[in-house]
């Protein structure tokens, strides 16, 4: 409505600010949606690893491997990677050891079992970071910030840097699992699990690569966002809210690539909204357009439940 | 003293909030994450009109659950026909919509909330000391508890439980599972506004943060710690995760904000674990402890006393109802068409569902072209054909469950094309699924009661109003649905949960399912494969006794001694078209058929 009086600075910003952290909620959105895609498991923990892996590459870095006993600290990069791997095990054990029992027990009912048991692990890990850490955040230092601008436009050398880490990680998945035999497989569960069993491939397998990419991917992205802001307990909340958004309205069997540039598309409408609405309308914006989408997806289908497709989530039996 | 009775305050709000999403979560299987927002919803009205309007308490409260009620119905219409996975989403997006609104409005008072509600007073006596909350929010706890009851443990619970497992055969059996899902979604948001708006009340405020994200993820947790469709389990839940807090704090001496970090450490753990070893939940579904109390005096469990009553136990009588022959009704024909062959039969029926053109494609695959069939008055038909021939495509097509591309449907002349499932399902055509669909978690009986028409446990208005008036509908339905397990004789197995059955029971007991619709024209999908041999003639001698009492019968069978035995005219179709119909001799006659098919 008042177009005219946005000026094309705040439009540039806004668009910059919107793809930088775009690109972070991109990289979020393609490791869930991989997961969720795969494995078809509601993985509500996703948040809590990426907030122990930015807790974990900032304790090995400034307070010691292990603080009460190893007081040596790490370089850095090597503590980043170090962090994010750790968390990566972890993510792999709690699929072999939690999800995959759980979805052997609990049959038709699989996937309430495993959100209600992830929503459990994602409270308990958040508290234990609490009570590990303290609840107050932690400043995080690494390499030197430094504020860049373009013309009007100005953002932190992090923002070009995590950028360009979050599309070259993208692009290499997509790559990986397009060309690689590896990849093949992946999206061979993807596409129906029981078929892949009956060619040989080791479907408990392929969710514990796909649990380890995509916590990795979110590993990753903890550690830039940490430098840039702090980290804290609840740094998760948010960007994997908007995780769950961009996976879903990009659908979970797309390629990475899509999933991608749906989180950057989210973004902008984030940043751009704000030129006509109050600030604090533009993240409710997001999800008046993700309630709108869901009802779109409803109410596309005649009035049967048996043709409701799901562009990827898990296979219905009919 | 106070400090406790401020414990047992939290307990009964947070318990009146467990309750109800239980009767969402746990009896309709609808995963929400949004509950949390409805209890916002009632509290921020509470807050507003008492704050601003100077509303009295429980006024407030009324008008907050109406509030929260609208939400509720307004939400739940796109998520009718969303997955699970879906919904859930579409619930934590609701979340935060709805706070996200709220917050947005300064006379809300922002991202701050309304702080400083006013004293409330409940028929004049006011809330001076937070221990005076106990008795209004004990009754308020059991009210929802009550209503909560009244809907789960009904006709309408047993139609709930069946939308959780299987929403399609509950369709099928004429039950509108929208309206059943829009009426559980708008009570439970009223119930829950009616919840937050005593939280609000007693808190003295209404904040964004009060009714966020956690708080919504401690009441699932709750339900799920106390037992899914268990209504005292998600009481005792309650109690767990509130008194776990001063627990620690007291017991084990952790300083308050250790203690209350320990307390989400512990449930979260809990949470995690007891899916693993209890995925029911600590008081699982059906485990009333009476019943338990019982079998351990007994010695000897009552349920096994009965399962040792052989595999297929008795058969009875079948129950009779007048409706059904009304083309017999003028006794000469009737005895004519009884005592002629087959095929006179047949010739003399009236046509009762007539199928005209029915044309449905899936993308380039022909499912049904141009079929025209009919189904005749106290008669079997068969359909016939290869596998892929289409033959389950005809029974989605007549019942509504796919919408044919062209073509009409007509059932004693009135059209059913465009209709719902269920409304066919109502004007009395009837299927039965290959797959059985029994509901695996209750009972046999619950299963075939569930298929009884009309009854009264499933009007809400009769349900809550109508007095004794459903719980003596619910005797009549029950005494109805034992009768249709006797005929099909698995009466032996009326209490066990229809998941621990074997294929042909269960067959069996999907079959007295289907009669007890008492519908006139019924559709079989392979009634007698997976049948033990011994109980395939009884299953043949059902089916005759049913058309004998003049329903139309309509079956797809691939055993040909079956379809032989029974039908008195068979459709036989190949790659969605009819290719031939008559009696089944001469099917079974033709040359090429008989190539191509019957491999004779």
């Amino acid at each position: 409505m008042h177009l005219a009086a946005v000026n094309l600075e705040t439009f540039l910003q806004l668009t910059a600010n919107g793809v930088f952290r775009g690109a972070a909620y991109g990289i979020l959105g393609v490791g869930l949606a991989l997961i969720l895609g795969v494995t078809g498991r509601f993985h509500f923990a996703y948040g809590s690893f990426y907030t122990l892996a930015a807790y974990l590459a900032y304790t090995f870095k400034d307070r010691g491997l292990f603080p009460p006993l190893v007081e040596a600290t790490l370089p850095f990069w090597v503590a980043a990677l170090a962090g994010v791997m750790v968390v990566v095990a972890l993510g792999c054990l709690l699929e072999r050891t939690l999800y995959q029992p759980l979805a052997r027990l609990a049959g038709a009912t699989e996937l309430l079992a495993v959100f209600v048991a992830a929503l459990g692990i994602a409270i308990a890990l958040e508290n234990l970071i609490r009570l590990l850490w303290s609840s107050s955040s932690q400043p995080y230092f690494g390499p030197s910030r430094e504020a860049w601008s373009i013309g009007s436009v100005t953002f932190l050398n992090f923002d070009v840097y995590s950028a360009i880490t979050y599309a070259v990680l993208t692009l290499a998945l997509a790559a990986m699992l397009r060309y690689t035999p590896l990849g093949r497989m992946v999206r061979a569960t993807r596409s129906n699990p029981e078929l892949a069993r009956t060619v040989g491939i080791d479907s408990k397998r392929v969710y514990v690569l796909v649990f380890a990419i995509g916590t990795f991917l979110a590993g990753t992205a903890a550690v830039w966002t940490g430098l840039q802001f702090a980290v804290e307990p609840g740094m998760a909340t948010r960007p994997v809210i908007f995780a769950f958004v961009v996976a879903f309205l990009a659908g979970t069997a797309s390629s990475p690539i899509r999933v991608f540039l749906t989180g950057i598309g989210v973004a902008l409408v984030e940043q751009w909204s704000s030129m006509w609405l109050s600030v604090r309308w533009t993240q409710t914006a997001v999800f008046v357009i993700l309630v709108a989408y869901l009802s779109w997806l409803s109410f596309r289908q005649s009035g049967v439940y048996v043709k409701l497709q799901i562009p990827g989530l898990r296979r219905q039996r009919i | 003293m106070q400090i406790w009775l401020n414990y047992l305050v939290q307990v009964l709000i947070y318990a009146s909030f467990a309750v109800s999403l239980n009767l969402l979560l746990g009896y309709a299987g609808q995963v929400s994450v949004a509950h949390a927002a409805f209890g916002a919803i009632g509290g921020y009205t509470m807050g507003y009109v008492a704050t601003v309007h100077g509303w009295p308490f429980l006024a407030g409260a009324i008008l907050g659950a109406a509030f929260a009620l609208v939400a509720g119905v307004i939400v739940a219409l796109p998520a009718m026909r969303l997955t699970v996975e879906y919904l859930t989403l579409l619930t934590i997006a609701v979340a935060f919509v709805i706070l996200g609104v709220i917050s947005t409005f300064s006379d809300l008072g922002g991202t701050f909330g309304l702080l400083g509600i006013p004293k409330a007073s409940i028929f004049g006596t006011e809330m001076a000391r937070p221990g005076d909350w106990v008795i209004p929010c004990a009754v308020m706890l059991g009210l929802v508890m009550a209503v909560c009851h009244r809907m789960g443990e009904s006709a309408y619970g047993r139609v709930l439980k069946g939308i959780r497992e299987d929403p399609l055969a509950v369709q099928a059996m004429g039950k509108n599972v929208v309206a059943f899902k829009l009426t559980v979604f708008g009570l439970t948001s009223a119930l829950a506004g009616l919840s937050g708006a005593f939280y609000a009340g007693w808190l003295r405020l209404a904040t964004p943060g009060v009714f966020g994200f956690p708080f919504a993820l401690t009441v699932f947790a709750m339900v799920i710690l106390g037992g899914m469709a268990n209504i005292w389990g998600s009481v005792f839940g309650a109690a767990v995760v509130v008194l776990l807090e001063p627990l620690l704090r007291d017991a084990v001496r952790l300083d308050a904000s250790t203690a209350s970090t320990v307390q989400l450490i512990i449930y979260g753990s809990l949470l995690a674990a007891l899916m693993l070893l209890r995925p029911q939940g600590a008081i699982p579904e059906g485990s009333r402890l009476l019943r338990r109390l019982r079998i351990l005096i007994a010695g000897e469990g009552s349920l096994r006393m009965r399962l040792g009553a052989g595999p297929y136990g008795e058969r009875r009588e079948m129950p009779m109802n007048e409706d059904w022959a009304p083309d017999f009704a003028d006794g000469e024909r009737a005895e004519a068409a009884f005592a002629a062959p087959r095929r006179d039969r047949w010739d003399h029926a009236q046509p009762v569902l007539e199928a005209r053109g029915i044309t449905k494609h899936f993308g380039g695959v022909v499912a049904a072209e141009n079929l025209d069939m009919e189904l005749r008055a106290g008669t079997i038909t068969a359909l016939v054909g290869p596998n892929g021939a289409g033959k389950t495509t005809v029974f989605n097509l007549l019942t509504g469950f796919v919408p044919p591309d062209r073509g009409s449907v007509r059932l004693n002349g009135r059209e059913l094309v465009g209709l719902s499932p269920h409304r066919i399902a109502e004007m009395g055509l009837v299927r039965s699924f290959q797959d059985v669909r029994l509901i695996a978690r209750i009972t046999c009986l619950q299963n075939v009661m569930m298929a009884v028409q009309g009854q009264d446990g499933e009007s809400l208005l009769k349900l809550y109003l109508g007095g004794r008036g459903p719980s003596r509908c619910e005797a009549r339905t029950r005494e109805r649905a034992m009768q249709w397990l006797d005929f099909v004789g698995m009466a032996g197995f009326a209490d066990v949960p229809a998941g621990a059955l074997s294929y042909g029971q269960s067959k069996l007991v999907s079959l007295a399912r289907l009669l007890a619709t008492e519908a006139p024209v019924l559709l079989l999908d392979e009634p007698a494969s997976g049948i033990d041999a011994r109980w395939v003639e009884t299953t043949l001698q059902m089916v005759e006794a049913v058309r004998d009492q003049g329903r139309t019968v309509c079956i797809v069978e691939h055993n040909l001694q079956v379809v032989g035995r029974l039908a008195d005219h068979a459709y036989f179709m190949d790659l969605g078209r009819i290719i031939a119909q008559g009696a089944i001799e001469d099917l079974t006659a033709s040359a090429e058929l008989a190539r191509t098919y019957f491999g004779i």
